[in-house]
């Protein structure tokens, strides 16, 4: 279950590589608004088509649940807005390593305490050693992309 | 100023994370496709309101661009509906470690076909030891 799982987060991140190498191409052509703007909308067109046909009835409906829940949006847009405003005045080395070590820093804590209504996994030995090895990696990717952009 | 920058995209990360962990719980309560749809419905409304008011003005029409291009929001729900799965099985950091992975190993894939009309440029050493890394580090991750 859980290498299946560890699958399909490494599709999810091959899906949104792909995702931003072609955004980044349309955000060229038309404004970085409007591409990201034509993502969300058509992912909600298309969300929208398969839970009329496939999703099951739940008994917790989306304005059932506590607002805080709904603010997930919230904290995806602002990222897109300051990565326009960072990346051509920081690079984007710094910036990739940046917002890496912000997602492992953020994620570490909210598995640690279980916030947002997670289930709390404690920081152990080996879970310091994969920090360890993530920052090795985080070093390789900024000397790599130094010379060009990370998709 | 730098530092200010550097410390805000710091936070734009903390912010992805905080998506992810949001997205698990309120997936298997409303279901996975549900979630996913609050996160595009109100992104497409934000980004819409950013759009009317901050884009430039005469940018060409989406149909001006190849079909390709525009599939980026037929991707996006692919990763948002795999994040509210993966999130709540395995946790938090090792959903954001498995999704680096996959960054990088399509990143070094894009670059060395050059697909999707970037540079072709060849496989990167550097790129494929941080890939060994972060491989290392799902293994510890899955270690508990």
């Amino acid at each position: 279950m859980t290498i299946l799982m560890i699958m399909l987060a490494v599709i999810g991140g091959a899906t949104l590589s792909v995702q931003a190498a072609l955004n980044g191409r349309l955000g060229s052509n038309v404004g970085v608004f409007r591409s990201a703007f034509l993502t969300f909308s058509v992912g909600a067109l298309v969300t929208a088509l398969l839970i009329f046909f496939f999703e099951p009835r739940h008994a917790v409906t989306l304005l059932d649940v506590p607002k805080w829940q709904l603010l997930g949006a919230l904290c995806g847009v602002p990222y897109i807005v300051i990565m326009v405003l960072a990346v051509q005045r920081i690079g984007t080395a710094v910036a990739t390593v940046a917002v890496i070590f912000g997602q492992l820093t953020m994620s570490v804590l909210i598995d640690n305490f279980g916030w947002l209504g997670n289930e709390a996994i404690a920081l152990s030995n080996s879970r310091m050693a994969a920090i360890a090895c993530l920052a090795i990696a985080l070093f390789f990717i900024h000397s790599s992309s130094k010379v060009k952009t990370v998709a | 100023m730098q530092i200010l920058l550097i410390l805000l995209v710091v936070a734009g990360g903390m912010g992805l994370s905080v998506e992810a962990g949001l997205l698990g719980p309120l997936g298997s309560e409303v279901g996975e496709l549900w979630a996913t749809f609050s996160i595009f419905g109100v992104g497409a409304a934000l980004t819409f309101l950013l759009m009317l008011f901050f884009s430039p003005r005469n940018s060409p029409s989406f149909f001006a661009q190849p079909p390709l291009l525009l599939l980026g929001g037929v991707l996006g729900p692919v990763y948002v509906v795999i994040l509210t799965l993966a999130a709540p099985a395995i946790g938090i950091a090792m959903t954001m470690i498995g999704i680096l992975a996959g960054q990088v190993f399509k990143s070094l894939i894009i670059d060395h076909y050059g697909l999707f009309g970037t540079a072709r440029r060849k496989i990167d050493v550097k790129r494929i030891i941080a890939l060994l890394f972060i491989v290392a580090a799902l293994v510890f991750m899955a270690k508990g």
